[in-house]
């Protein structure tokens, strides 16, 4: 068995060592398959990671036409909270809206003198418990409020939460659309790869096959060799793939005028990195018994 | 040994390469296939090491059904048959030691076997002091010795050898035919396919001669 073992790995390696043009475009093009891919996968998920962030912020704001009376409007919070969706209510005086505009104009504050301290209308800005955070929590909230005569009008960032999820869901799409497409060529590729190197060595196998080897002894180091090369492929595609992170993805995350400063674009866990790695290992393996089931017959 | 029954082998409709083949080969025997181009010596001996299928009849080897035998019995039914060729059929990319290791390493034979047996069958054929050279590096006559080397190293139990002599010239044939003598008369079962008559005057044996894919003639001298 220790035997069969030693002489596989020798053979799969020097297999390698005798065609290193062969070898080298095989590994390339799943490392590149992979990289494209992979690229793909981290896109996707900072841009959902961005997405939670936002959807965090996600609340309700109801304006009164006129603010009540403290305890009418003590009444109101203890109302609002009590639905199961809320988290908080909070209230926010014409006053504190007029400073709280005041202050986002920065320098131009003074554009607003003269003013008067009740341009703004009050309002009750209704933070979200986590699990309603979405277009139906949301929705259940805004129709409990319109019943309610007090307020004017409601605002929520529904609209654009629901577009961008849809985008997400294009995004997920697209990738899975190229993704399959690229694995394919890569299959594609590395099956014909091998079977150039088969092609190659046909009076090799010939021979094998007249000196009583089996099937399986014929294949395993050729399986190995494939198996290798998508080893190497993804250790590759993992580097290209930390090169694309820093260089790219982080980049055109950090420079979107949406992200939060403090968002840190996330790379691949490491069980996530495995999967890229084992990924290239299944291709490489595929690929080989692709062109192996044509090409070796006893 | 080898028995045939009846055998027949044709590659399509017109094309008949043997016709209703009988004959039986008793273990030990050295038997010469004589014929003209065409006359179906390789089918006959292709064959015996089932890398051809009869269309008709029953071929047993050792008493083994060969015809019925299952895909992945054929490289055991191989591992005791070594096959030498005109063409020597050697792998140029690697030594001779490596060469004839090969039909070893395919039986997944421990190394140091290896090593002491393709000792033993270079030192046979007169190359152990060529363990390292290349195939190519060397002359016609010693390439087949390696052929023969590697056919030998594995101790079959029925040698083929298929116009072993054909690129060769007459003293390297000799010395050839030498080393099918001796594995002969170690009890080795021997099949060489030859058209060179001067071959089975020189060492007469017993001669099958085929024509036209048909059993034209089988002497014993």
């Amino acid at each position: 068995m220790f035997e069969y073992v030693r002489y596989f790995i020798l053979r799969a390696l020097r297999n390698m060592r005798q065609w290193p043009v062969l070898c080298s475009a095989a590994i390339l093009t799943m490392a590149v398959a992979l990289t494209t891919v992979a690229t793909f996968f981290l896109v996707v998920i900072n841009i959902q990671s961005l997405a939670r962030t936002w959807s965090e912020e996600v609340q309700v704001v109801a304006y009164f036409q006129t603010p009540p009376a403290p305890t009418e409007l003590a009444a109101l919070v203890t109302q609002i909270e009590d639905l199961p969706e809320v988290k908080q209510a909070l209230f926010v005086s014409k006053t504190e809206a007029f400073q709280r505009f005041a202050a986002r104009l920065g320098d131009d504050a003074g554009l607003l003198e003269g003013v008067s301290h009740d341009l703004l209308p009050a309002s009750l800005e209704i933070a979200l418990q986590k699990t309603a955070r979405n277009r139906e929590g949301v929705a259940r909230v805004v129709a409990a409020l319109k019943k309610d005569r007090r307020f004017d009008e409601l605002r929520f960032g529904q609209e654009w939460l629901e577009r961008f999820e849809k985008f997400i869901e294009l995004l997920k799409f697209v990738g899975l659309v190229l993704g399959s497409f690229f694995l394919f060529a890569a299959l594609f590729i590395v099956s014909n790869t091998i079977k150039l190197t088969l092609y190659a060595r046909r009076d090799e196998l010939e021979i094998m096959a007249l000196v009583g080897a089996t099937k399986n002894f014929i294949q395993v180091p050729f399986l190995l060799e494939g198996a290798l090369q998508g080893l190497f492929s993804g250790i590759l595609a993992l580097g290209f793939l930390s090169l694309s992170f820093q260089l790219l993805v982080k980049k055109s995350l950090q420079s979107f005028w949406l992200t939060p400063v403090d968002f840190n674009a996330v790379f691949l866990a490491g069980s996530q990195q495995l999967v890229l790695v084992l990924s290239g290992v299944l291709l490489g393996l595929l690929g080989s018994l692709f062109s192996l089931r044509k090409f070796v017959r006893l | 040994m080898i028995q045939l029954f009846n055998v027949t082998k044709s590659y399509g409709r017109d094309s008949v390469a043997l016709r209703e083949m009988s004959v039986q080969i008793e273990k030990g025997e050295f038997v010469y296939v004589t014929g003209p181009s065409g006359a179906g010596k390789s089918t006959f001996l292709s064959m015996l090491y089932a890398a051809l299928k009869p269309t008709r009849g029953q071929i047993l080897i050792n008493g083994a059904n060969i015809t019925r035998m299952r895909s992945r019995q054929i490289p055991f039914l191989r591992r005791k048959i070594g096959v030498v060729f005109q063409d020597f059929k050697l792998l140029n990319s690697r030594s001779v030691y490596e060469n004839v290791a090969f039909a070893l390493e395919a039986q997944g034979k421990k190394r140091y076997e290896v090593s002491k047996k393709v000792y033993q069958a270079l030192k046979e054929v007169g190359l152990e002091h060529r363990l390292q050279r290349r195939p190519l590096e060397l002359s016609g006559g010693e390439q087949q010795r390696i052929a023969i080397a590697r056919a030998l190293v594995v101790d079959p139990l029925i040698l083929l050898a298929d116009e072993p002599s054909g690129n060769l010239d007459q003293e390297v044939t000799l010395e050839i035919m030498e080393l099918f003598k001796r594995a002969h008369a170690r009890g080795t079962t021997v099949l060489l396919a030859t058209h060179d008559h001067s071959l089975y005057q020189r060492f007469p044996k017993r001669v099958l001669g085929l024509e036209g894919g048909r059993l034209v003639m089988d002497h014993v001298p």
